[in-house]
């Protein structure tokens, strides 16, 4: 069976804020069709890098190419992949619909019933078909980053990049997250890159992950994260998978 | 390969054959040719769909197959995917067809009246408001009175600074160029009667009673309402005023009355700066086309202003200057939800302070021309 083909190439990347370098000289690949998370303590760059990754920002030095799009900050054109921001970032003065039909409208000849089916199936399909004349202020947290997703989906990219999708939410609803994640790669084939650090989803849904530090300003650990939880022997990749502090008393057994 | 549906009849049997790339960009074609397919169904009892000879699918295309095979099974057809000649396609409509949600019941299209009627069953509600508003504020008035330190008076300098300082530039010009056309206007109408000499005492009445703290108010409320009410909006869908009340501080004695207060305060004192650069301007449109000279000019100014005349304008720019406050910083706090209610409520604050400048301002005039001042 030939190996997934490299969707995205990060090479010797280095990005930061003017003086301040937050991660320099990173290399990786996410093979298409997989799930791939970033991950790594606050402040450690994950979302800056995931900025870069989506051509927010242009790289100081290094590359990041896309396959099909070139480096993602020259990209001109049809959105060659779907976002979903943290806060789900929908317009608030557009209801869901609305929010749905805006890429599509602004892209495609679609208008009219084929273009209400269309956005209609979106929401059907991440559980939010009873709430399309709804305006964001209107729906919860959950609701709302299921509501960007079903955006990010609208133009039927093969590439998806979600920050943070689970953060914030309750127990069940992240549940349920995840489990869209899933389908979305295992039943759409699409290749999914996440910034969290949320580990229940990063064990239920990730094939393959990097850790970035702060400290180390680049990947201390890359690979499956079960493996990663259960036989890495650098201290932060541990206590991160483990949840341990490094100075924390080891707990009574009883 | 152009998008087609090739279909195979065989008595009340039917097998679809779907050609071509099934995705967004030929989704027209797509639906062209799925509505063509079922126009030539007519007696069919089963239909089966074979993936085979698909291009492409991705999402949009799955969506018009999964939607066309709800109709079949909606009309008592009985509608089946040829699954293993083409597993990703097949699992790709399924999916769009197990989510497809219940449909809320259509909404009924509101007619005009309908329109006008919502809208004035609104108004108690809103009235509601203001006065709920209203007297959360003057209940706060004593308290503040009576706790002092509940106040953020550390906000007050920057406040003035922001709302009187800042907003001079603007509220100068704009009371500059009424002189300068009251000026004008004066020297124009005047003059036919020989009275020109009479300007510089209609630019001091107009100015200092009407006009000076009319202008200065109605800037202050489009630069600086506007201001706060963003502000205080957008603290209000961020959960700030939330967080606010939660650490046990009350929003209005603690956001809205040192903006009031910094209101009340500087826009008298825009008011009188104003009225300076209004005489100013009257002095330079009647220099400019009579030849009253500027000593004569000025001779008769001082004569005009009178303390009658002064107070009349000065009293009611603090009203003026709290009306702004309360109206912007009310309309900020019943924002809810997001950006958009930022923007509405912003909107809704400056109109409601122009037009409630106006009205306290014409009020103060009715009741000085009634007690005769």
């Amino acid at each position: 069976m030939p190996l997934p083909k490299a969707h995205i190439t990060v090479d010797n990347l280095s990005i930061g804020w003017g003086p301040r370098v937050l991660v320099e000289h990173v290399t990786f690949q996410v093979k298409r069709g997989t799930i791939f998370t970033i991950l790594g303590g606050s402040g450690c760059g994950k979302s800056s890098l995931l900025r870069y990754l989506i051509g927010l920002e242009q790289p100081q030095a290094g590359r990041i190419d896309i396959e099909g799009v070139g480096e993602p900050h020259r990209y001109e054109g049809v959105p060659p992949f779907g976002v979903l921001f943290q806060s789900g970032a929908l317009f608030s003065s557009m209801t869901l619909a609305e929010n749905l039909a805006l890429p599509l409208t602004t892209w495609t000849p679609l208008r009219g019933a084929i273009a209400r089916e269309l956005v209609q199936a979106k929401l059907d399909l991440v559980g939010l078909g009873p709430f399309a004349d709804h305006l964001p202020g209107e729906i919860s947290g959950g609701m709302k980053k299921r509501a960007g997703i079903a955006r990010a989906l609208i133009l039927e990219p093969n590439l998806l990049f979600f920050d943070e999708p689970s953060a914030g939410l309750d127990p069940i609803s992240a549940v349920e997250l995840d489990q869209l994640v899933l389908t979305l790669s295992r039943d759409l084939g699409i290749t999914i890159v996440i910034v969290t650090h949320e580990l229940p989803s990063i064990f239920l849904v990730a094939d393959h992950c990097i850790v970035l530090d702060k400290v180390a300003k680049g990947i201390v650990a890359r690979g499956d994260p079960r493996k990663l939880r259960d036989g890495s022997e650098i201290p932060f990749v541990h206590n991160f998978f483990t949840r341990s502090s490094p100075g924390a008393p080891a707990k009574q057994g009883g | 390969m152009s998008v087609a549906v090739r279909v195979d009849r065989e008595g009340d049997h039917a097998s679809l054959v779907p050609t071509g790339p099934f995705d967004l960009a030929h989704t027209t074609a797509v639906a062209q040719a799925v509505k063509g397919t079922e126009a030539r169904l007519s007696g069919c009892v089963s239909v089966d769909v074979d993936l085979a000879e698909l291009d492409r699918i991705d999402g949009a295309g799955a969506v018009v197959l999964a939607r066309f095979l709800d109709r079949l099974d909606a009309d008592g057809r009985h509608a089946r995917v040829v699954e293993d000649l083409n597993p990703e396609a097949a699992r790709l409509i399924a999916l769009y067809r197990e989510r497809r949600a219940d449909r809320p019941s259509q909404t009924h299209s509101i007619s005009r009246l309908a329109r006008i009627g919502a809208l004035a069953a609104r108004l108690p509600g809103k009235a509601n408001e203001a006065l709920d508003f209203g007297g959360r504020c003057a209940v706060a008035l004593p308290k503040t009175a009576a706790s002092p330190g509940s106040v953020d008076w550390r906000s007050l300098p920057r406040l003035m600074q922001e709302i009187g300082a800042d907003a001079l530039p603007v509220t100068s010009a704009a009371n500059l160029l009424v002189g300068i056309i009251i000026g004008f206007l004066g020297v124009s109408q005047l003059g036919r009667f020989g009275a020109v000499a009479y300007v510089p005492e209609l630019v001091v009445v107009a100015h200092f009673r009407e006009l000076g703290p009319l202008v200065t108010a109605i800037v202050v409320a489009g630069r600086s309402g506007a201001g706060l009410a963003s502000e205080i909006a957008t603290m209000k869908v961020s959960e700030e005023i939330d967080a606010l009340r939660s650490i046990g501080l009350e929003p209005i004695k603690w956001l809205v009355v040192p903006r009031c207060l910094a209101l009340a305060l500087t826009v008298p004192l825009l008011t009188w700066v104003g009225d300076v650069l209004a005489l100013v301007g009257g002095l330079g449109a009647t220099a400019v086309i009579t030849h009253v000279t500027t000593r004569a000019y000025i001779q008769a100014t001082v004569n005009a202003i009178t303390a009658e005349h002064f107070l009349a304008g000065f009293v009611k720019s603090p009203f003026l200057g709290l009306a702004i406050g309360l109206i912007a910083c009310g309309e900020g706090l019943l924002a809810q939800g997001g950006a958009a209610a930022v923007g509405t409520r912003t909107t809704t604050a400056v109109v409601l302070a122009i037009f409630g400048v106006i009205v306290i301002s014409a009020m103060f005039t009715f009741f000085f021309a009634l007690v005769g001042i």
